[in-house]
């Protein structure tokens, strides 16, 4: 179980991060919605332990992070719960001077496994994302969609328990957008537990286990994701009309 | 006139030589050691950046802006008087040189680090993988593939910065060049063999980093 407790963070005197709490259990879907500026890429560098907290406490399974950090107990962060815990950017960040499935291989052949160990599971992803076609080309060289499925094939070839997704959609087109959001649902069901960060109201409304609100730095509404049929809050039901209007 | 050039060459080999030697000692000296001490140096640079890194860039905005002849000359002349030394002008040079070309390949390995784009690490980060192989597979390929081509041109610079020694006397390939076209007076000869010379050593070197740089740099950019 992934549980963060009242995390905040500042950033030059500005609060980004106002008291966020948040559990995910693997095999569920968290939908982290909000308008841009509204604290939700601080929230997944918090709990993906990229950045330390100001205030608060992030468990991951048995393992417990408590913030402010204390450096007695080594520089921040010391070993980090990755890749149990992955994230996959907005930006990607696909190593530039390695193929595709150089990139996807990389992480699980430096962690001692062997090519051949992970053939198989390698050969289901690209069955699964279409990726035989430009595997071997480089990030520059294949599209944002095709970038984009290679970053999350990366992260799922290493087994984690908890992905954190961050507008992973973003650059996408809309037949690009519907083959992740397809996978989304498989992943969950091999157990991951997932933080999605998105615009993908549809997303949310059909898949999503829990939906986080978010404006200013801090939760507005949170509940399954009946709540956006239904929502509380009148910063909840602007958000969704504006976003209905621009869809 | 390339006959000539050749028959100096031979008539005079044994005096070409020596000065050859001289010249890729002084070389191979001035290569390896700052080839060593500038990547540590550079190394140490971005690793402490408020100690060593801010003493190599300015130690490399200090010697940029002084020409390398005034600070040869500094070192053999009044450096030498002042502490009321003798060296022999082969170390003096060799040192000028080499403390110049430490601080050059410190300062361009110092820049390469700090401008390392974070998130390649911060992926590999995220991804579990070990310090060890990050450095290995990712910052390792990255850096060569930004600092070799430069580098190599460097050390192009520092071979032909080499020729300076003449001046205090060391009896490298120029010197010796001069002291031949003295004695004969064949200054278009002597001086086309000399550039042939350096020729045949710049451009392996040269090709090598136009054939690294084809080969390893393929662009990488985003479009």
């Amino acid at each position: 179980m992934l549980t963060a407790t009242n995390l905040s963070k500042n950033y030059q005197g500005h609060k980004v991060l106002k008291g966020v709490s948040l559990s995910l259990k693997p095999g569920e879907i968290t939908t982290v919605l909000g308008p841009s500026g509204s604290g939700k890429t601080t929230l997944l560098k918090l709990l993906s332990l990229l950045e330390a907290a100001d205030a608060g406490s992030l468990m991951v399974d048995e393992k417990i992070y408590n913030f402010p950090w204390d450096d007695r107990g080594g520089a921040y962060p010391l070993v980090g719960p990755w890749p149990k815990l992955t994230v996959v950017f907005q930006q990607l960040f696909l190593w530039p001077h390695l193929t595709l499935r150089e990139n996807i291989l990389l992480p699980v052949l430096a962690r001692g496994a062997t090519e051949a160990s992970v053939k198989k599971d390698l050969a289901e992803l690209v069955d699964i994302m279409e990726m035989g076609e430009f595997l071997d080309r480089y990030p520059n060289q294949v599209s944002g969609g095709q970038k984009q499925r290679a970053a999350l094939a990366r992260a799922i070839l290493l087994k984690p328990q908890y992905l954190l997704l961050d507008e992973i959609t973003s650059a996408l087109d809309v037949i690009q957008v519907a083959k992740i959001v397809e996978l989304l649902p498989l992943l969950a069901k091999r157990g991951i537990g997932m933080v999605l960060v998105t615009h993908l109201l549809n997303f949310a409304r059909k898949t999503a286990d829990n939906v986080l609100y978010m404006e200013n730095g801090a939760v507005v509404e949170e509940g399954a994701r009946s709540i956006l049929a239904k929502p509380k809050s009148k910063q909840l039901r602007a958000f969704l009309q504006a976003a209905d209007k621009a869809s | 006139m390339f006959l000539t050039a050749a028959q100096i060459l031979w008539e005079y080999r044994e005096a070409f030589l020596k000065g050859l030697a001289v010249t890729l000692e002084m070389s191979a000296i001035i290569w390896s050691v700052g080839i060593v001490l500038g990547f540590t140096l550079g190394w140490l640079g971005a690793t402490y950046r408020d100690s060593v890194g801010q003493v190599v860039r300015w130690t490399s905005f200090v010697l940029g802006g002084v020409p390398i002849l005034v600070f040869l000359f500094w070192l053999h002349y009044p450096a030498q008087a002042m502490f009321n030394l003798v060296i022999d002008p082969f170390y003096t040079a060799t040192f000028t040189f080499t403390v110049i070309n430490v601080v050059a390949i410190a300062e361009l390995v110092r820049g390469a680090l700090m401008d390392f784009p974070q998130q390649y690490l911060t992926a590999a980060k995220v991804c579990g993988v070990p310090a060890r192989q990050t450095f290995l597979r990712i910052q390792l390929p990255l850096l060569l593939r930004g600092v070799i081509p430069a580098l190599l041109m460097l050390q192009i610079v520092m071979l032909h910065t080499t020729l300076f020694a003449s001046l205090i006397s060391v009896e490298e390939i120029f010197r010796i060049a001069q002291r031949i076209n003295a004695l004969i007076y064949k200054p278009v000869e002597i001086y086309t063999a000399l550039g042939v010379f350096f020729l045949a050593v710049s451009l392996p070197v040269n090709g090598f980093a136009l054939w690294f740089k084809a080969r390893y740099t393929r662009d990488t950019s985003e479009n």
